[in-house]
């Protein structure tokens, strides 16, 4: 398995993989990872890499957290229970029902019953387009 | 079993069931419809038309799977059928799918590289990382932004936006690359230095 030879700069195009602790994916898997176990430039190289990203999801995290305005919560709500007013009214609903019977009398006279039920419900909604 | 065991929902219930586990995500959509869209009215717009193709369908969704992440899915491709159409984005080249591993040479990064990229993330303000965000291509944005602010991993942002895996990660490499690239950048005109050789023949100073 090591008759592949790994150079840096195969570990460094792997960097995505390593970070997002994937490098399984890659099929030289095991060979980059005893060569980062080695080499002391990728593995100050990895530590770097994790880091940063480490660093750069606490900064997105960070500046990405607005608020929904109030209103859109509003429209949202107002939109919804309009919607379901709709639905409701054009919600067709099959209800399909069977039961069979059969009855058995063997030689000796006994009877054996069985029954059978068969139910199957279909919805159907059909939601305006309004646009 | 009865037909009174198939739960027959109605659409109350199923319009309070929705509101209860779904609308929680609302300003999570909100944040990244902004960075989808990149202005508030088509933000708001594109969470109220997302929420309303959700509740449509909601009769689909398989209860007990991720709803935040099928959100996220109608989010994402609303945006792209509805608010990407007509508008010109400057698609990602045709050679995206080259063997981008094999296409990079690198090197390793100096000590002094590493710290002055660590001093610039730590540095630099909320609006220069958002701008920095919006500056990326369309395709990369959407991906970084799935990644590393919701977190999800790069198998379910390739369900949530429709494209095989590896693509997922290719982009999701390159886009934290420019995305580095240009804080790096913005680092640099606000004075903080990087090793990078200085884009720009005017030297600014630490102060102003």
């Amino acid at each position: 398995m090591s008759f592949i030879e790994i150079q840096c700069g195969d570990v460094l195009a792997s960097v995505v993989f390593i970070v997002e602790g994937e490098l399984q994916e890659i099929p030289q898997a095991d060979a980059i990872q005893s060569h980062i176990v080695t080499c002391s430039a990728c593995s100050a190289e990895i530590a770097h890499e994790r880091l940063m990203h480490q660093m750069l999801q606490d900064v997105l995290k960070r500046s990405c957290d607005e608020q929904a305005p109030e209103e859109l919560h509003q429209s949202i709500h107002s939109q919804l229970r309009a919607q379901m007013a709709g639905a409701g009214a054009t919600e067709v609903v099959t209800q399909f029902s069977m039961t069979e019977i059969s009855i058995e009398i063997d030689e000796f006279g006994n009877v054996e019953h069985r029954e059978i039920q068969i139910e199957q419900t279909h919805i159907q909604h059909f939601i305006d387009d309004e646009d | 079993m009865t037909s009174k065991d198939l739960v027959l929902e109605s659409a109350a219930d199923r319009t309070t069931r929705f509101e209860r586990d779904a609308l929680v995500f609302t300003n999570q959509l909100y944040a990244a419809a902004l960075r989808y869209t990149k202005n508030p009215e088509d933000a708001r717009d594109l969470v109220q038309d997302t929420y309303l193709k959700a509740f449509s369908s909601f009769h689909q969704f398989e209860e007990g799977t991720n709803l935040r992440a099928w959100l996220y899915r109608v989010l994402t491709t609303t945006f792209i059928n509805t608010y990407r159409k007509g508008q010109r984005q400057p698609q990602i080249a045709n050679n995206e799918l080259e063997d981008w591993q094999v296409a990079q040479a690198q090197s390793h990064t100096s000590d002094q590289g590493k710290s002055a990229e660590q001093e610039a993330l730590e540095n630099l303000p909320d609006s220069d990382i958002k701008r920095a965000l919006q500056e990326i291509p369309e395709d990369f944005r959407i991906i970084v932004y799935l990644a590393d602010v919701e977190g999800f991993s790069y198998k379910e942002i390739a369900e949530i936006v429709g494209a095989p895996a590896g693509t997922v990660m290719s982009r999701l490499h390159r886009g934290r690359k420019q995305l580095r690239e240009k804080l790096s950048d913005y680092a640099r005109e606000l004075g903080y230095s990087t090793d990078a050789p200085a884009p720009k023949s005017k030297k600014k100073g630490g102060t102003e």
